[in-house]
């Protein structure tokens, strides 16, 4: 029974916008915390440790996603560790954005001037604080546009999990098109939706990028 | 249950990993190709053209970026047809990577042509040089040097992007995966096979981009 | 004992050598001032001491501890001795107030309270006590100077070095700076200054070293040695700084 494109279904991929700001939530978390520990990694002075951290960085950023997403959802489950797509979607978004991130902080990070880390020592402050108090702060401000843009493009690649059958925005845009044999008006409107999401974060980006640099 | 790793039922299926190969550098590179031509034409009008064309241009970067690919190959894909615009699957995904590139480009282009500074054209005016003449000696070189990080990098991410184009199911080297995993059910050792293939090119193309940069701007 | 003691140290950039067989002995409550061109090595020799730069040989005794020991916790000698820098190198994103009670409170475990009143008090010494709540970006390049000097001060060092602090300022605003330096040396501060301000070493200098290719070429009383210079180099030297 094929219905027509009407504005239920308009209503019904609004509402599977949910999952995919669900999904970029979780791998917002998850990959930040993952960034976060690549990124001291690789800027630590232990060798083997940037070293851990500068492997996985090219490993991740080397493969695609969707490696990712077909890896860990087939692949752990014929090792006997049956995943459902979400964990798995959340799982490799999260390791891909871990990489990702992990760059963005460690360049935040390097581009603060040695003369601060001197100035920080010479007070007789160590490591640690002189990261804490003094590095970090003014690297959270250089990270940031980086950052949101880097989250646009995390929001794009929630549509991936499609692929494992997870329903987000792009799963329920091919479940309408299957209902309606409308795919020009449905795949429109999909677009359109992803766009009002991406669209001001772009933006946002941007004043942030203009702002830091303008600034002085 | 235990587990028994057999890659050599998936290494078996060489010819055709080296086919998916093959169709995605194909891929990859026309994409490539396709999107700086039209990378080089989007900026220039971003730049240079008249009000309506500069808009367009930007609707054009923004709609593209503010998208994600596989929405874009679904549209084009599927959609088009119901608009008349009916292309066999290999066509469609250049089509769509070649736009989807091409707005990347557009911005890397225009990044690197307003790049040069305003004074370096002046000194080149200055000295009796005409447009074409500034363009040619003092704009372009330093320009490319500009953005052949940025386009590298871009050919890399495309190489990898190229594996959503299984999805209207062309044979590139994920498609083939899929085809090797239903065959032989190894989905690990599969996906990881794959996984070593694009790392080694992704790697590859770096090391390559890199000795290229060097080789055409490095220092004398 | 001597408050720094340094023996034929030698220092090394990759195959440059910077510091060539340098020994000098600096009293408690004397006022150093080296001089010398670019590339004499002044700078590295300031850093040497508070162990930002390694050496290759020699010794450096700093107050009693040996700063080229590796087995010495350089963060503790860092907080007894203050060094101010060229540049300032202020924390852009934290207040006066905090730039200067960050060490205290966090390297010393002083409470914020007394801090914060430490940090009126070396505020008050450098003329700059209304500042305690202004940012960095606010204050012209000598008044940065000045708050890079209380930031130092609060950490109560028993030795203070100072590299070029003047070098970065438009002329109007090192007299500010100077006098803060003057107040310093009255009140009996070990100080060992990288300078060019020739009136400040000839008024309050005990010692003028000059270093010249990586050794120190002469040293002498302040005002007597710059008077009456002994070598000829010394003599080119304060003939082109003087004109």
């Amino acid at each position: 029974m094929i219905r027509s494109f009407a504005w239920i279904d308009v209503l019904f991929l609004v509402s599977a916008l949910r999952w995919t700001l669900a999904l970029t939530a979780a791998a917002c978390v998850g990959g930040g915390l993952i960034g976060a520990i690549v990124a001291l990694l690789r800027f630590s002075r232990l060798a083997p440790l940037a070293l851990l951290g500068a492997m996985y960085t090219q490993l991740v950023q080397g493969t695609p996603l969707l490696v990712w997403i077909f890896g860990l959802y087939f692949g752990l489950a014929i090792f006997g560790f049956p995943v459902d797509a979400w964990t798995a979607a959340v799982a490799a978004l999260s390791v891909y954005a871990g990489a990702f991130l992990g760059e963005i902080w460690r360049g935040a990070l390097a581009a603060i001037p040695k003369t601060q880390w001197e100035a920080g020592a010479s007070l007789g402050l160590g490591f640690g604080h002189q990261l804490r108090y003094v590095i970090a702060p003014q690297a959270l401000r250089i990270a940031t546009p980086p950052t949101v843009g880097f989250l646009v493009q995390l929001i794009k690649d929630t549509s991936l999990a499609s692929t494992i059958g997870f329903v987000e925005l792009t799963r329920e845009g091919q479940t309408t098109t299957a209902a309606t044999f409308q795919p020009f008006a449905v795949y429109l409107t999909v677009a359109a939706l992803y766009f009002v999401l991406c669209f001001p974060l772009t933006e946002w980006s941007r004043r942030l990028e203009r702002r830091l640099h303008g600034a002085r | 249950m235990t587990y028994h790793f057999q890659f050599r039922d998936v290494l078996a299926y060489w010819p055709s990993l080296l086919d998916g190969i093959a169709i995605t550098l194909m891929l990859a590179v026309s994409g490539m190709a396709g999107g700086l031509l039209v990378g080089i034409v989007g900026a220039a009008a971003r730049l240079y053209g008249p009000r309506p064309l500069r808009l367009l241009a930007v609707a054009y970067v923004e709609a593209i970026r503010n998208t994600p690919l596989l929405v874009q190959l679904f549209l084009v894909f599927f959609g088009l047809p119901q608009v008349g615009v009916r292309l066999d699957a290999p066509v469609a995904a250049i089509a769509t990577l070649i736009v989807n590139v091409g707005a990347y480009a557009t911005e890397i282009v225009r990044a690197g042509l307003q790049a040069i500074p305003r004074t370096q054209l002046e000194a080149g005016h200055a000295l009796g040089l005409s447009g074409i003449q500034v363009f040619r000696h003092i704009v372009l070189v330093p320009a490319l040097r500009m953005m052949f990080p940025a386009l590298a990098s871009q050919f890399t991410l495309l190489l990898l992007a190229t594996s959503v184009v299984s999805f209207i199911s062309v044979e590139d080297l994920f498609h083939t995966a899929s085809i090797i995993e239903s065959r032989t059910f190894r989905d690990f050792e599969v996906y990881t096979v794959i996984g070593v293939v694009y790392l080694a090119m992704a790697l590859a193309c770096r090391g390559g981009f890199a000795l290229l940069y060097r080789l055409a701007f490095g220092r004398r | 004992m001597a408050l720094v003691e340094i023996a034929d140290v030698t220092k090394r950039f990759g195959p440059l050598t910077v510091l060539d067989g340098i020994s000098l002995e600096v009293e408690r409550g004397e006022i150093i001032a080296i001089i010398g061109r670019s590339g004499s090595g002044k700078s590295t020799l300031l850093r040497c001491i508070n162990g930002l730069e390694p050496i290759q040989s020699g010794r450096i005794v700093v107050d009693g501890v040996t700063v080229n020991d590796p087995k010495t916790d350089l963060r503790r000698l860092r907080q007894r001795v203050g060094i101010v820098f060229q540049s300032y190198n202020l924390f852009p994103h934290l207040s006066v107030a905090r730039n200067i009670t960050l060490a205290p409170t966090v390297a010393k475990g002083m409470p914020e309270r007394e801090a914060l009143e430490l940090a009126r008090d070396v505020l008050r010494r450098v003329g700059l006590e209304d500042k305690l709540s202004a940012y960095p970006d606010q204050l012209s390049g000598g008044q940065q100077q000045r708050v890079a000097i209380a930031r130092s001060l609060a950490m109560q060092p028993t030795l203070m070095l100072f590299d070029e602090i003047t070098s970065a300022l438009d002329p109007e605003l090192t007299g500010e700076v100077i006098k803060v330096l003057e107040d310093m040396a009255r009140s009996g501060m070990t100080m060992l200054l990288v300078t060019h301000e020739m009136g400040f070493a000839r008024r309050f200098g005990s010692r003028v070293v000059f270093m010249h290719a990586g050794r120190i070429h002469e040293q002498g009383p302040a005002a007597d040695t710059l008077a009456r210079p002994r070598t000829a180099e010394l003599e080119a030297f304060l003939g082109a700084v003087l004109h």
